[in-house]
C-alpha cells in the first residue's frame, strides 16, 4: 500500500505547485505579510516587544502563520472541492482506501509548510535578520507538533465542510481572527484585556507562544506547547476516525 | 429507500446493461456494486467478494468509469495514468492512442472537452485489466464516431473475456452492445433478458405514418378496422397507424387496393425504448412515438 500512498503524494505534491491558492496563500501571504509588519515598528528593543526587537519578534511569529494557512485554508479548501466535485469517489472506486488519502495530505501538507517557512525565513535574513533561537530544542519540537494539529484540523475540516466554498468561509473566519490575534497581529502587551483574553487560548496563540518564547529567549512557554501537544494528538486522532472507512 | 430487494445476475463473460428511468436506482446499484455505498440488508457477491467488507481484494479487479466525478483540475492525463497505474496495468500510451487521446498527453484536465474526458474515465477504467468494467452513462457527450470507437472497445474488451455491465440512456446503445438487459423501476429489476427478449415481451406495436391530403373517409375507416389495428390519428395532411407488428402487411395492402399510394410511407418496428417504456408505464404497450403525437383522434380502440 506504501506505493499507494506514494503515487498520491507525487500527484498531490505537483498539483500544489500549480495551485494558486496555495501559492498565494500560504507561500506569498505570510511573507508579504511579514515584510510589511516586520518593519512598522522598527527594530530598536520595544517593552511592547517584551525588549525585543521588533522584526525580529516578527520573523520568529510567522513561520506558524504558514502553518495555520496550510491547516485553516489549503487544506480544507482542496478537501472540501475534491470531494464536492467526485474526485474522492473516483480515488475511492479505483481502490485507493481514505485513509491513503488522508495520510497523503497529511505528507504533503506537512512537506508544503516545510517548504514555505524555509522560504520565510530566506527572504526574512537579508532584510530582518534572523533572531538567535535560544532554545532549539523547544522551537523543533513546537513547529512540527503545531504543524501535524494544524494539518490533522485541516484535513477534519476538509471532511466536514460540504463545499468548496463553505470551506474557504469557514477557513478564513478561522484564519483571519486567528492570525490577527495569535501570530501576525499586534502584540498581546498592547491588546486590551477582552481581546486579550479571547487571544490567549486560540490554537494559534498557543502555537505562536511555544515557538516564539524559547526562540527569542522570553521563557519556555512549556504551558503553551502542551497544550499544542494536546491540541495534535486530538485533532490526529478525530481526523483519523473521521477518514478511516 | 432507493434500492429494495434487487436481483441482478451478471453472468461472467457477458455484457449487461441496467436500464431505467432516472432515479430508478442504476446509480446506487453500482455505487453498492464497487463498495462506495453499503447495502442495508441482502448479499452481494462480487466477483465472489463482498463489496463493503473485501474492497481491498475486489477493487483491483474492478475497473469503473463513475458518474458525476472527476479529476484534480490541473492534473495532466499521463499524470492521471500514472497515478491510476497499480502492478497489473497495461501500456496506458497504448490506450490513450486507442481512444484518440496520444495528442493531449501533457494536457490538464480542466481543459479537456466533455467527450475526451469520458474518453479518459474509460482509459482509466480499463488500465489495471480489470475482470469486471462498470460503466456508467459511458458515451455520454460523445460525438457518433466517438461513440463507435468506445462501442468498439467495449466489444474487444469483451472478447478477451471481460465482463461489462454498463448503465445507460442510450437504448441504441443497449441493444448494440449487451447480450442480456435488466430494466429497473423504483429500485427493482422489473424484467430481464436479451433485448430481442424484451422487446418480442413488452413492445409489439408498430407504428406505419405517411402522408395523403384528403383521404377518403371510408380509407381511414377502413384502415380502422383492420385486424390488429389499435388507432388512427391524423394531423394536416400527416396519418399515423399503430396496431400490432401485422398491421403492416393489411394497411398496405389497402392503400395499394385503394390505388392511394403514398411515398413517403415510413414503417417503424419496436425496439428496446418502446419495451423499455412499455414496461415503466405498467405494460400497456404503447409505442415510444405515442408520448408526442398531438394528432387529431380520428379513429382507434383503447
Amino acid at each position: 500500500m506504501s506505493t499507494t500512498v506514494g503515487r498520491l503524494v507525487r500527484a498531490e505534491l505537483k498539483l500544489m505547485t500549480r495551485d494558486p491558492l496555495v501559492l498565494t496563500f500560504v507561500f506569498a501571504f505570510p511573507i508579504v505579510t511579514m515584510l510589511i509588519i516586520g518593519g512598522a515598528f522598527g527594530t530598536s528593543p520595544d517593552p511592547a516587544f517584551d525588549g525585543t526587537n521588533p522584526s525580529h519578534w516578527y520573523v520568529a511569529s510567522y513561520l506558524t502563520v504558514v502553518i495555520a494557512a496550510t491547516g485553516l485554508v489549503m487544506l480544507p479548501v482542496h478537501l472540501a472541492s475534491y470531494r464536492e466535485r467526485g474526485v474522492l469517489r473516483r480515488f475511492a472506486a479505483a481502490g485507493f482506501p481514505r485513509w491513503s488519502f488522508a495520510i497523503a495530505q497529511l505528507i504533503v501538507g506537512l512537506l508544503t509548510t516545510a517548504v514555505a517557512c524555509a522560504l520565510l525565513l530566506a527572504v526574512a535574513a537579508p532584510v530582518y535578520g534572523i533572531p538567535a533561537v535560544h532554545d532549539a530544542w523547544r522551537v523543533a519540537v513546537a513547529l512540527p507538533l503545531g504543524a501535524v494539529a494544524f494539518v490533522s484540523i485541516g484535513v477534519l475540516l476538509g471532511s466536514v465542510l460540504p463545499s468548496a466554498r463553505a470551506a474557504q468561509a469557514v477557513g478564513l473566519l478561522l484564519f483571519f481572527p486567528s492570525f490577527l490575534l495569535g501570530a501576525g497581529g499586534p502584540p498581546p502587551h498592547v491588546m486590551g484585556s477582552i481581546v486579550k483574553q479571547v487571544a490567549g487560548p486560540l490554537p494559534l496563540t498557543l502555537l505562536t507562544n511555544a515557538v516564539r518564547a524559547p526562540w527569542l529567549g522570553l521563557g519556555t512557554a512549556t504551558g503553551s506547547l502542551i497544550g499544542v501537544a494536546v491540541l495534535a494528538v486530538a485533532a490526529t486522532a478525530v481526523a483519523a476516525r473521521r477518514t478511516a472507512l | 429507500m432507493v434500492v429494495d430487494g434487487l436481483d441482478l445476475d451478471v453472468p461472467a463473460g457477458e455484457i449487461v446493461g441496467l436500464i431505467g428511468a432516472n432515479g430508478a436506482g442504476k446509480t446506487t446499484t453500482v455505487e453498492c456494486i464497487q463498495g462506495l455505498r453499503k447495502p442495508d440488508d441482502g448479499r452481494l457477491r462480487v466477483l465472489g467478494f463482498d463489496p463493503v467488507t473485501q474492497a481491498e481484494q475486489l477493487r483491483p479487479l474492478v475497473g469503473s468509469q463513475l458518474q458525476s466525478s472527476a479529476l484534480p483540475d490541473r492534473l495532466r492525463v499521463a499524470e492521471a495514468l500514472e497515478l491510476f497505474s497499480t502492478q497489473r496495468a497495461r501500456d496506458g500510451g497504448e490506450l490513450l492512442g486507442q481512444f484518440g487521446l496520444t495528442q493531449r498527453r501533457r494536457s490538464v484536465f480542466s481543459s479537456l472537452s466533455g467527450g475526451e474526458r469520458q474518453r479518459l474515465f474509460l482509459v482509466l477504467a480499463l488500465l489495471n485489466r480489470p475482470r469486471l468494467v462498470i460503466l456508467d452513462e459511458l458515451t455520454q457527450g460523445l460525438d457518433p464516431a466517438a461513440r463507435r470507437t468506445v462501442w468498439d472497445a467495449i466489444r474487444q474488451l469483451n472478447d478477451e473475456g471481460t465482463t461489462v455491465l454498463l448503465v445507460t440512456h442510450e437504448m441504441d446503445e443497449a441493444e448494440a452492445l449487451c447480450d442480456r438487459v435488466a430494466v429497473m423501476r423504483a429500485g427493482h429489476v422489473i424484467d430481464a433478458g436479451a433485448p430481442a427478449d424484451l422487446v418480442e415481451r413488452h413492445a409489439s406495436t408498430a407504428v406505419i405514418r405517411f402522408s395523403m391530403p384528403d383521404p377518403p373517409a371510408q380509407l381511414l375507416d377502413q384502415v380502422r378496422r383492420l385486424d390488429g389495428v389499435r388507432e388512427v390519428t391524423r394531423s394536416g395532411a400527416r396519418i399515423t397507424v399503430r396496431g400490432h407488428r401485422r398491421i403492416v402487411a393489411h394497411v398496405c395492402a389497402a392503400l395499394v387496393r385503394w390505388e392511394r399510394v403514398p411515398d413517403d410511407l415510413a414503417i417503424s418496428q419496436p425496439g428496446l425504448e418502446d419495451a423499455l417504456l412499455g414496461l415503466l408505464n405498467g405494460d400497456r404497450d404503447e409505442p415510444a412515438a405515442a408520448a408526442s403525437v398531438n394528432g387529431e383522434l380520428i379513429g382507434g380502440r383503447r
